[in-house]
Order: structure tokens, then C-alpha cells, then sequence
């Protein structure tokens, strides 16, 4: 396998020293270890226009933060358990909350689904219950019906992406089963054209029959039917992709199914994207098969929404993300996949790396804990060090008012949570508004973290923001712009009736916010009695707008004007982005590169460095003095690619090998110069590489470069040319 | 339930047996062929109550000729019978005949339909169990009475499950189907029903069972044995590969308008309702097709909408009630006639939901709501590619150097202007044999091309926008390319886009963009790109 002769295991030292910075080291046996640690140097010139220029070093931030953290804290071990500790506590209870807005989103359907399979059930029993012996029987029944139909719920799942559905197929399963359906999960792999029908049957059979004999047999699942405890619940059957089976199977089984229906009374749930979907896949005669109804799923924004509410506005888990953080993860969501699941990772990668990185961060989770004392019970048991460290956090240096003592720290950290708090009321409010207009909460909360939201220094914001409030008094907007200056906007344009729900639920939102929820309180018995008034008239309107001002006249301007300006103040007062806030660092994470390069690797681009720079990860002895010269020691794909670099979009094949094999047999040039004379090495190989065991490396080099998705085989066009498929990095 | 009858009749099944041992022959005229068995005992559910030949005859309308012709070719009782295979159309009354006959003569018969017997082994051990009178159940494991995997052991299995009745009459196991056997009026034939016997063609071993099947006859040797197969496909289908001989066949022809009227009246409540609402539909929708179940699934709801202004089912609409229920369902009518496959709203929740877009709209106006939305959450990545991959199905390749050059098509109409009227003409003859060949394939690196050209161009008039939002002012770009492949897949996987060719590392997979213009322009209003630009028309 490999090329170069020496093929011994490396010492374990160097082993454990390049496990430090790097744990990739796919070809390390390959090659002889080298002491020394070489240097990184960028590959070659610029000679062709396809070739790589490799960054001199790639940066790595990681390292930086590690620098950053262990000159700082004193990382020992205790601290880091405390971390770790708290990042289990924080994420165990974030994943609960997820686990808990998913299902409360999905419980309405799964109750719709339920009612809607009972009440096809009775359709199907259609009243008169079926001796065993009629269901057993081989033959179709003679009943009246022409066409039999199976009842179907399509339920739409708003996303292309099936990946977050199938959790809740999954769980309407377990729903439906608990309500005493037999429940069969069949998924697409099940539909392949490859088992037929047999396959799909047979997973069928397995799910439901205990003891499923090999053959899939429809009778089998009628005499299962027929057992007393497995008698009159309806057997439904779970497709959760049905975009992804294969048609022509598919059509199959619901044929046949169809054969059976008023003996079993089977069910269909199906997980499509589009109701065109089945059209499309299915043939017409087992379309017609098919009683469709349709459901719908909630919208990946509407979860994702949810999700936002309970994870990130509301501050009870000692963890938030900045603003940057917050518009990778929106751009993330809505650019790449746009499912929940992603959302999770990237915030749970966010979690990870937040509490790996910050010294302090163990104190988050008490930082949303009501009760004080283990706060400063905490604060009191820091070291020096970290003391010190917490103090020379930007944002507190940035604030002016700290003695740099522990009960500083313990007041700073609660002061935090009070503003979390007001701030989370505020979004909260603006949410309920951009309901009315639809603006999605993920963008309101991108905004609202905005630093530059209030590009002011911290110290001397509040005084700012009264006076800024002294303006709005006057009825001047100077957010422009933006989303929340748009929703102040609407609030203005609020009908009647609308504006009395949003107060109520702003009542609720800012309970805890004294000062406002007075304010609220008033306004909501001021609109309650210019309602009365309107009472009448506004029975006779529709809440359309135009007529809403021409009859609800001034009061109702006015009270949506001052809704606005309550609304205005409150976000000038409390909408302060978390990093502008004291000690933000502790509970917040922002460093965005970080997660980008976490979460979205780039599998090509690192490929194509790690075969221009194998050496720099083998660091072997034979290739490590020069990096710009291929050594015949260096592994043969690794050759080649770089043999390729001088070839532009098609490669001569002729030439390649030439080349390949000039570098191969220079190794023996070197390796063993006096036992060949120098003329006869061109003539001929040497025996140990013999022409055709050059040519066999070639062609599996060729081939794995193919495989890594970097080369194309000839074509018949261009029979001796490969064609470079990948350029650049 | 007459189990005690078995072992009294052994002589008089001996009697009828000796009869049967004369040549085989059909016999083709039966003195009272229409004459229901006087006293017959029960055969599973097919014996409710016996019925009279006219009873056969109203249950299936217009298959009068069908059912004498299948009555003389099945013979008296314990007559031997020629194989018979009955075929026409799909549905159009051939197994529901069958088994109305099979009630109507009370004889013992086994049902096979190779739709549910999928495969070789289930069919044999489905007649074998039926003939052997074995049930599954959880106490044998659901296992059937014998493992039967090659054509082989089925004739002999088959064989001795024919004979052993005979051999061994007083075996209690087998009370539940012997006893029919012994039953007087039952005869001793057995009649084998092979159900859809043309999918056996499809089989991987179809070959190999298919002439099994209609040689049966001549294997089995036995003249007990009645065998009918119902086929969709003609008879000449099978002959070439059996080499037997020929099954007498019976051809259902597919109905006529007014036979379908007869079914379609045989089980209403109110035929005066219904006659009238058939008098509306029956026409137009028997031109379409005239096969029965796809009518009946249409009809359903439409009667249900024809009979949506009426208070009370029962009452005899008269003229101006005709009239207005007419009026009624005239709009639905067209709007069906042109669907094959309707999803209806169950619950009120979601019938509110299709409501309220309509509603939203006219009150929206002030708002920048886009008028129809895509129902779809797609990302924004995946939304470019899709229509990356509608404009390479739709637009011939020839044409992507013009519409994507590096201005991003803008000056494309002038240069369509400057072309002459021939090669306008000849794209135009182009374009036109694009449109009837429907979605063409592309190779992955073409929608890649395209892509990346309508990003690149999206993305600078983007920035441009954005700029002064600030909202991630840094390039979209690379947000974009990064997992295109990722995101074709998933594509694939929601059927919007379909791969073909072969799988290899070849990289000649080509693809093909499955949706329709309505939704490639749904999808790029969301992303405000400006599709029409970019289609090739005539």
C-alpha cells in the first residue's frame, strides 16, 4: 500500500506531540518520524493559474481564546468541573424546554390526527362488525362499495427538509399508540425498488405481529387482526417521507392494501411536503385508492419562533448569544437548511464552546437564580485571579462604577439579571406585535441584541435614553428604519379591537416590570372605556382602519398614539442589548467565527490542503527539508495532486504519469545512489519499482483523487485527459 | 358447524367421484342451469341465504351473458370443467361475478388474487392453506400449513391436499372445509380462483409460475379440479408461453354508459335524486373514463355537493329544484373534471386556514405581503437551486452562454432583436419541441453554472440593498455555496428535483426539475428574483 519503502510505526513521542494541535494524522504510518518540528511554508509559486496558494499559517482561533483563557484564570481543575458541571445543568435544562415548546406546537395536530383516524375507523367499520372469519377469508368481501378507499391523513410539513419531522412522526405515533391504534412506522428505505413490495410488508408485518413469521403475508396480518386484544383498533400506518419511497412500490402496496381494507381497517399517514406530491408519484389507480385529508404542521418559522421565546427572550438558563451569534444562527437557519434541528446544534455548539471558553461562565447559572445568597455565596469563593480576570472584561471596564471587589461582582451580576429580565419583557411586548404584522420574533431579536442599537457608552445611556424619551413625548421617531421602529409604527395603526388584546397580553408580558405595568394598566382601562363608548359603532364596522378613524374618531388615535409612545419608552428604557450590558461576558456568547467554522466545515477545501501539505502533518524526516521539491517518500495521491497543481482545467494524462513517475524514481536516485549507476536508472527501473507497479500507483492515486471528488475520469470525447474538477480553495 | 355430516356421506362421495372419473369434458349444456341447489351447507361467508338466479342477475347488471356462459362452462354439479379465464378491462365486474357465482352455486372453491400473493411461495402456500383448511394463528406462529417455496413441491403438495379429503375423510382436524365436500349439493369439485393473474408477469420467477399455473390442468391429472383464472390482460398473453391447452375464455367488455347507469342505481336511497344527478355527470364523465371505481370516487363528492342545498334527502326534486341543484354544482363540475387527486381539508381548523389567506389579502393591502405565498419553507440556498434547475429544464443549453453572460441576461432582448427572422423562427420551432418534450435533463455541473451566474448576479444587487441595513452586509455568498450539493439533495429527496442515469462516480447522474412554472415563480417572488427574465419564450 504505501509507496515508500519505509513503512515503520513512528515513535510514541512524537505521537503524543502531535496530538496537542492537531488529531488529524491520516497517513502517519506511512512515513518515518522526524525529532524536529518543521515549519509550515506555503507550496510553490504561482506558476498556473488552477495551482493553490496556501496561507502561510491558518489561523487559529481557538488557540487564541485557550491563550486568552489560561492566561487569565488559573484553569485548574476545579473550575473547569464547575464549567462542565454547569454546562450539563444549563443544557439539560435548555433541552427540556426545547423538547417541551416541540410538543406543545404539535399537540393540537396530534389530537386533530387522533379524532380524524377514530372517526375514519368507524367509516371503515362501517358499523357492522366483521366476523374473524369474514377477515380471514382470502377472498374480497361482497359488500357494496366499487372502490375502496383508504383513509389518508396528508399532512403537509411546510419544509423541504424532512429532517425535523421525523422526530414528530415519531411522536405522533407514540401518541396514537398510547391511544390504543396500532401504529406502523414505515420509512422510504422500506419502498425501495430493489425488495419490493416484500420489503414494505415485511416491515410492516415485524412492527405489529410479534412473532412475524419470515413470509409477508397479508393473511398473516388479518389472523393478527383477529386476535382478541389486537380486534377493532384501527392499524395505522406511519410514512413519514413519502416523497423519498419509490413510487411504483408504493402504488403496490396501497393496491393491495386496498384489497384489504374492509377487512383491516388500515390508515395512512403521510408526511409530504407539497399536496402535489402523491399526484406526482402515484399512478391514478392507486390514487384512487386514497382518501386524502389534509393537516398541516406547524412552519419551521413558527417553531422556530417558539424555540426563540423560550430559549433565548426569556433569560432562565444563565446562557444567550450576542448579537453576531444571533445573526449567523438566523442566517444559518434560514440560508442552509432552515430545519430546528441545525438550530439546536448550532446553539448547543454555542453552549459548548461558551463554557469551554469562559472562565466565569459557571457562574451563569446562578446568575438567573432568583435567590442571591448562592450568587454571592459563589462570588465570594472566587479566586484572585478571576476576580481580577471578571473586572478586566471589556464591558466592565467600559461601565465605571466598580470597586473591584466580590460583592461588586455579586451586585453587577444581579443588576444583569433585573435588566435580562426587563429586557425580555420588552421583546416580548414587541413580539406580540409583530404578530399583528408578521414580523418574526427571530428578527426582532436579532435587532433588539444589536449593539449599535444603543451606540452609546453604557454609563451614560439611561440619561440619553430619558431625554431621547422627552422627544418622543413630542411625537418624534428617530429609530429609523429598523424592524422596532416599524412595530411602534404599527401599534399607531392598530384597530380597536386588536389594540385592546395586544394591552392585555402586554399586561401579562410585563408583570414583573412595575413601572411599566402601571403604565400598561392605565392605558388598558382608558382604551376599555373609549371602547365602551365606541361600543356601538364598532359592532357595526369591520376593524378595517379607514373606517376604524373615521368612527372611533380621535380618542382612539390618541390611545393608539400613546400605546406607541408607552411602547417607545419602554424600548428606549429597557431594550438594552445584552452587550452593552455589565459583565454581559459571563452568560454571553460571541464569538462567531468560532461556531461558523464548528458548524460549517468545509470538507473539500480541507482535502485539497491537508494533500498539498501532507508533510506538515507527517512530518516525516525523508520530505521535511524541502517542501517545494516532491519527495518520492510522500505519499502517491499526495504526489499527484500537487503533480496536478501544474496542469490547468484538463490534465494529459500521458504527461501526469511521466511526471509521477520521474518523482517516483528519483526516491531510488537518492535512497540508493551507489548501488545503481546514474545512467542505468533512466534505462531502467530498478526491480523493486517496476514499471507496472509505478503504473498500478498511479491509477489508484487517480482513482482516489476521483473518489475525493478532485478529479473527473476521461471522457470519451478526450480519451487521455482527466478533467481537474475542483480549483481554488 | 356440520362437522358430524363428514363421515355418513363417504358413499355417496364415492358415487360422485366414480361420475367424475368420466373423460373430461365439459358439459356445455346443463338442463337447469339457473336451478339454485336446494339445500346447501354453510360455506364461510359467502352462504348467507340462498339466492335466486334473478337475484344473480339484478346484483350484476349487464353481465347477464357473462354469468350463463360462465355457469355452462363450470357445469352442473361434479361435472369436470375446462380451465376458463375470464378477462377484460380493470374493473369490470370479473371477480365480483365470480364470487356471486361461487354464492349463487354453493361450491367449494379457493381464492388466490396474486395482488395479495405477491410472490411465488405466498400464492402456493395461500391455496395450499385454504385447501388444507388451515387457519393462522398465534398459537402456530402464524406459520402456514406447509412450506412451499418451488413450483415443484407445490404440485405435489397440491396433489396431496386434493386427494387426502378422499383418502382420509374422517380426519377431524379438517371438519371446518371437508365437510363442505361431503355436503350434499356441494359436489366435490374444488375450484381454483386465480385472481390478476397478468401481474404474475412482473414476478421474478413469473416465467416459471405463470406456465405452472395454466398447465395445472394437464399436471394435476385430477378432474375435481376447476380451474378459473381472472386476468386483466388478453389470453393471448399467456398462450405463447404455456403450450397447454387453451382456457375457454370469457370476455367482460368494459360497460356502456348505460350499464353504468344501471350501477351506479342499484343501491340508492333516493332514485329520483340520484338518476337526476347521474342525468348531469354521467355523460361528461364516461367520456373521460368508464371505469366504474374511478367514477365512483369522483361521484361521491360531487353528489354530496349536488345535494348540499337540500334540507331533506328524501324528497323528489322536481324540475326548478333540478335546475337549481344543477346550478349548484355546475362550478365543481369542471373544476373535477380536471383533477385526478383532491386533498380535502378535515378538520374546520384547517378549512379556516385555506379560508383566510383570501381574506388576509384584501386586508393587507397597505402591507408588503406577497399576494401568493409559497407554502413551502425551503432555504434560501435551496430555493436558487430550484430555480437554477427549472431554468436549465426549461431552457435549452444552448442558450446559457446568451442568458447568462456576464451582465446577468440584462441586454439579452437586444441581442434577440439583431437576429434574423429565419433563426428566429428556428428557435422558435426549438423552443416549441422543448415545450412538448416537457422538463429536460441537465448534468450537475450545468446547474451548478447556472447557479452560481444567478447568485452572483442576485448577490450584487442584494448587497447593493443591504448596505444600508446593515444586515450582514458580508457577502451571501459564501452562505450559499457552501453546501450546494447538501442542498440538492434535499431537493431530490422533496421530489422537486429528480436524478436519473446511472450512480457512479462517473458524475453522469443528470437531473431534471419536476415542478411546474407556478411554482418556480411562487419561489422566486420570495427571493425577488426576476425569473421571467432568465425563461427562454418563443
Amino acid at each position: 500500500m504505501s509507496p515508500s519503502p519505509i513503512s515503520i510505526p513512528p515513535s510514541s513521542p512524537i505521537a503524543d506531540d502531535t496530538t496537542d494541535d492537531n488529531v488529524l494524522q491520516p497517513f502517519f504510518v506511512l512515513h518515518k518520524a522526524l525529532p524536529q518540528k518543521c515549519q509550515r511554508k506555503a507550496a510553490g509559486s504561482t506558476r498556473t493559474r488552477r495551482k493553490i496558494d496556501l496561507p502561510h499559517s491558518s489561523p487559529k482561533s481557538p488557540e487564541k481564546s485557550d491563550a486568552v483563557a489560561s492566561s487569565v484564570g488559573p484553569n485548574d481543575a476545579n473550575h473547569e468541573r464547575l464549567r462542565l458541571e454547569a454546562f450539563n445543568m444549563t443544557w439539560s435544562k435548555i433541552d427540556t424546554t426545547i423538547k417541551e415548546v416541540l410538543t406543545r406546537i404539535h399537540r393540537n395536530l396530534f389530537a386533530e390526527v387522533h379524532q380524524w383516524a377514530l372517526e375514519s375507523f368507524l367509516a371503515l367499520k362501517s358499523g357492522k362488525p366483521r366476523h374473524a372469519l369474514e377477515i380471514q377469508s382470502p377472498y374480497p368481501l361482497l359488500d357494496n362499495v366499487i372502490c375502496r378507499q383508504i383513509p389518508t391523513a396528508m399532512i403537509l410539513t411546510k419544509n423541504a427538509e424532512f429532517v425535523d419531522d421525523m422526530l414528530t412522526f415519531q411522536e405522533l405515533g407514540e401518541h396514537l399508540k398510547y391511544k390504543g391504534c396500532h401504529i406502523a412506522n414505515l420509512l422510504s428505505m422500506d419502498f425501495c425498488a430493489k425488495d419490493g413490495i416484500a420489503g414494505c410488508l415485511r416491515s410492516l408485518l415485524r412492527q405489529l405481529v410479534v412473532d412475524a413469521p419470515d413470509t409477508a403475508d397479508m393473511s398473516v396480518l388479518s389472523s393478527w387482526y383477529c386476535e382478541p386484544e389486537n380486534y377493532d383498533h384501527p392499524v395505522i400506518i406511519v410514512i413519514d417521507d413519502m416523497e423519498r419511497c419509490s413510487g411504483a412500490i408504493l402504488a403496490d402496496f396501497i393496491r393491495l392494501l386496498s384489497e384489504w381494507v374492509n377487512k383491516l381497517p388500515v390508515i395512512f399517514i403521510m408526511g409530504v411536503a407539497t399536496t402535489d406530491t402523491a399526484k406526482k408519484l402515484l399512478p391514478s389507480d392507486a390514487l384512487q385508492h386514497l382518501q386524502a385529508s389534509k393537516f398541516t404542521l406547524g412552519s419551521p418559522l413558527e417553531r422556530m419562533n417558539a424555540l426563540v421565546e423560550a430559549v433565548l427572550v426569556k433569560p432562565s438558563f444563565g446562557f444567550n448569544i450576542g448579537h453576531n451569534v444571533a445573526v449567523f444562527m438566523r442566517n444559518y437557519f434560514l440560508g442552509h437548511d432552515g430545519t430546528v434541528i441545525s438550530f439546536v446544534r448550532a446553539l448547543k455548539l454555542a453552549c459548548v464552546k461558551h463554557f469551554s471558553m469562559e472562565p466565569l461562565s459557571f457562574l451563569g447559572i446562578d446568575v438567573c437564580d432568583e435567590n442571591e445568597v448562592f450568587l454571592h455565596g459563589k462570588c465570594d469563593a472566587l479566586p484572585d485571579t478571576l476576580l481580577k480576570y471578571a473586572f478586566n472584561l471589556p464591558s466592565c471596564k467600559r461601565g465605571k462604577d466598580c470597586k473591584n471587589s466580590r460583592d461588586d461582582l455579586g451586585e453587577g451580576l444581579s443588576d444583569l439579571r433585573k435588566l435580562l429580565k426587563a429586557w425580555s419583557s420588552v421583546i416580548l411586548c414587541l413580539c406580540e406585535v409583530g404578530k399583528n404584522n408578521k414580523i418574526q420574533l427571530l428578527d426582532i431579536f436579532c435587532e433588539a441584541t444589536d449593539p449599535a442599537l444603543s451606540s452609546l457608552d453604557p454609563s451614560n445611556h439611561k440619561l440619553e435614553r430619558l431625554f431621547n424619551g422627552q422627544n418622543l413625548a413630542e411625537g418624534r421617531l428617530d429609530f429609523k428604519g429598523g424592524l422596532i421602529g416599524q412595530l411602534v409604527h404599527t401599534v399607531r395603526e392598530l384597530p380597536l379591537s386588536s389594540l385592546i388584546e395586544l394591552l392585555d397580553l402586554w399586561s401579562i408580558h410585563t408583570e414583573e416590570l412595575y413601572e411599566v405595568h402601571g403604565e400598561v394598566r392605565e392605558l388598558q382601562s382608558v382604551v376599555k372605556s373609549s371602547n365602551s363608548g365606541n361600543n356601538l359603532k364598532e359592532r357595526q364596522i369591520d376593524c378595517h382602519k379607514m373606517s376604524m378613524s373615521l368612527c372611533a374618531g380621535r380618542t382612539s388615535l390618541s390611545v393608539n398614539g400613546k400605546a406607541a409612545a408607552l411602547l417607545d419608552n419602554m424600548v428606549r428604557k429597557f431594550l438594552m442589548p445584552i452587550e452593552c450590558l455589565c459583565f454581559h461576558e459571563i452568560i454571553c456568547f460571541r464569538n462567531v467565527d468560532i461556531l461558523q467554522s464548528a458548524l460549517i466545515g468545509n470538507p473539500r477545501r480541507n482535502i485539497q490542503v491537508d494533500l498539498m501539505k501532507s508533510t506538515t502533518y507527517i512530518k516525516c524526516s525523508c520530505c521535511s527539508s524541502n517542501e517545494n521539491v516532491l519527495s518520492p517518500t510522500m505519499h502517491d495521491t499526495s504526489v499527484m495532486y500537487n503533480l496536478a497543481q501544474e496542469h490547468g482545467d484538463l490534465i494529459n494524462l500521458q504527461d501526469w504519469y511521466q511526471s509521477f513517475k520521474s518523482t517516483v524514481l528519483s526516491t531510488n536516485k537518492l535512497k540508493s545512489p551507489l548501488q545503481h549507476s546514474p545512467m542505468s536508472k533512466k534505462v531502467k527501473s530498478s526491480p523493486s519499482e517496476s514499471e507496472a507497479s509505478i503504473q498500478a500507483r498511479f491509477c489508484r492515486a487517480v482513482i482516489e483523487l476521483q473518489i475525493a471528488g478532485l478529479i473527473r475520469m476521461p471522457s470519451k470525447r478526450r480519451p487521455d485527459f482527466v478533467q481537474r474538477v475542483a480549483f481554488g480553495l | 358447524m356440520a362437522g358430524d355430516e363428514g363421515t355418513p356421506q363417504t358413499p355417496a362421495r364415492r358415487v360422485t367421484r366414480s361420475s367424475s372419473a368420466t373423460p373430461l369434458k365439459p358439459s356445455l349444456v346443463s338442463p337447469n342451469l339457473l336451478s339454485p341447489p336446494t339445500h346447501a351447507p354453510p360455506l364461510e361467508s359467502l352462504s348467507t341465504e340462498p339466492m335466486s338466479a334473478d337475484d344473480l342477475l339484478a346484483l350484476l347488471p349487464s353481465r347477464k351473458s357473462q354469468i350463463l356462459e360462465f355457469l355452462r362452462v363450470i357445469g352442473p354439479l361434479n361435472s369436470p370443467m375446462l380451465p376458463a379465464l375470464l378477462y377484460g378491462g380493470p374493473s369490470t365486474g370479473k371477480t365480483i361475478t365470480i364470487l356471486h357465482v361461487f354464492r349463487f352455486l354453493r361450491r367449494r372453491f379457493v381464492y388466490a388474487s396474486c395482488r395479495s400473493c405477491y410472490s411465488p411461495r405466498i400464492l402456493f402456500e395461500t391455496v395450499l392453506n385454504q385447501l388444507l383448511c388451515h387457519r393462522r394463528t398465534r398459537e402456530n406462529g402464524y406459520s402456514s400449513a406447509k412450506r412451499c417455496e418451488r413450483a415443484s413441491d407445490f404440485v405435489n403438495l397440491l396433489r396431496d391436499a386434493l386427494i387426502r379429503p378422499k383418502t382420509a375423510p374422517g380426519d377431524e382436524k379438517k371438519t371446518f372445509c371437508s365437510k363442505e365436500g361431503h355436503g350434499d349439493g356441494i359436489g366435490e369439485m374444488i375450484y381454483l380462483v386465480f385472481d390478476n393473474v397478468e401481474l404474475i408477469r412482473s414476478w421474478d420467477k413469473g416465467s416459471e409460475v405463470l406456465p405452472l399455473l395454466f398447465r395445472m390442468a394437464d399436471v394435476l391429472k385430477t378432474p375435481a379440479v376447476g380451474l378459473i383464472y381472472i386476468s386483466r390482460a388478453m389470453p393471448d398473453a399467456y398462450y405463447s408461453m404455456t403450450g397447454s391447452v387453451e382456457p375457454i375464455s370469457i370476455y367482460f367488455p368494459d360497460y356502456t354508459v348505460d350499464d353504468l347507469h344501471n350501477i351506479f342505481m342499484r343501491n340508492q336511497v333516493n332514485q329520483k335524486l340520484y338518476s337526476s344527478f347521474l342525468s348531469i355527470v354521467l355523460k361528461p364523465y364516461s367520456r373521460v373514463t368508464k371505469r366504474v371505481d374511478e367514477l365512483a370516487t369522483v361521484f361521491d363528492p360531487l353528489f354530496k355537493k349536488y345535494c348540499e342545498p337540500l334540507a331533506d334527502l328524501s324528497l323528489v326534486p322536481d324540475e326548478a329544484m333540478k335546475r337549481k341543484l344543477f346550478d349548484h354544482l355546475q362550478p365543481h363540475l369542471t373544476a373535477s373534471l380536471n383533477e385526478i387527486f383532491t386533498v380535502t381539508p378535515w378538520s374546520l381548523v384547517e378549512v379556516a386556514k385555506e379560508r383566510t389567506p383570501k381574506r388576509g389579502h384584501v386586508r393587507k393591502l397597505c402591507g408588503k405581503e406577497v399576494f401568493s405565498e409559497l407554502d413551502i419553507h425551503m432555504s434560501t440556498s435551496a430555493k436558487y437551486l430550484l430555480i437554477s434547475a427549472f431554468l436549465a429544464s426549461r431552457n435549452p443549453a444552448t442558450l446559457d452562454a446568451a442568458l447568462f453572460d456576464s451582465t446577468g441576461g440584462s441586454n439579452n432582448r437586444k441581442r434577440k432583436r439583431k437576429s434574423t427572422q429565419t433563426s428566429l423562427d428556428q428557435q422558435d420551432d426549438m423552443a416549441e419541441e422543448i415545450l412538448m418534450k416537457g422538463p429536460g435533463t441537465f448534468p450537475l455541473e450545468r446547474l451548478l453554472a447556472i447557479f452560481q451566474c444567478i447568485t452572483s448576479v442576485m448577490d450584487c444587487s442584494v448587497e447593493e440593498e443591504q448596505f444600508e441595513d446593515g444586515v450582514l452586509a458580508e457577502g451571501s455568498n459564501v452562505w450559499l455555496m457552501s453546501d450546494a450539493l447538501l442542498q440538492l439533495s434535499t431537493l431530490c429527496n422533496a421530489n422537486f428535483i429528480c436524478k436519473s442515469g446511472n450512480f457512479q462516480l462517473e458524475g453522469s447522474t443528470r437531473y431534471r426539475s419536476m415542478i411546474d412554472e407556478d411554482m418556480a415563480l411562487k419561489v422566486a417572488r420570495s427571493i425577488n428574483f426576476p425569473l421571467s427574465k432568465y425563461l427562454y419564450r418563443r
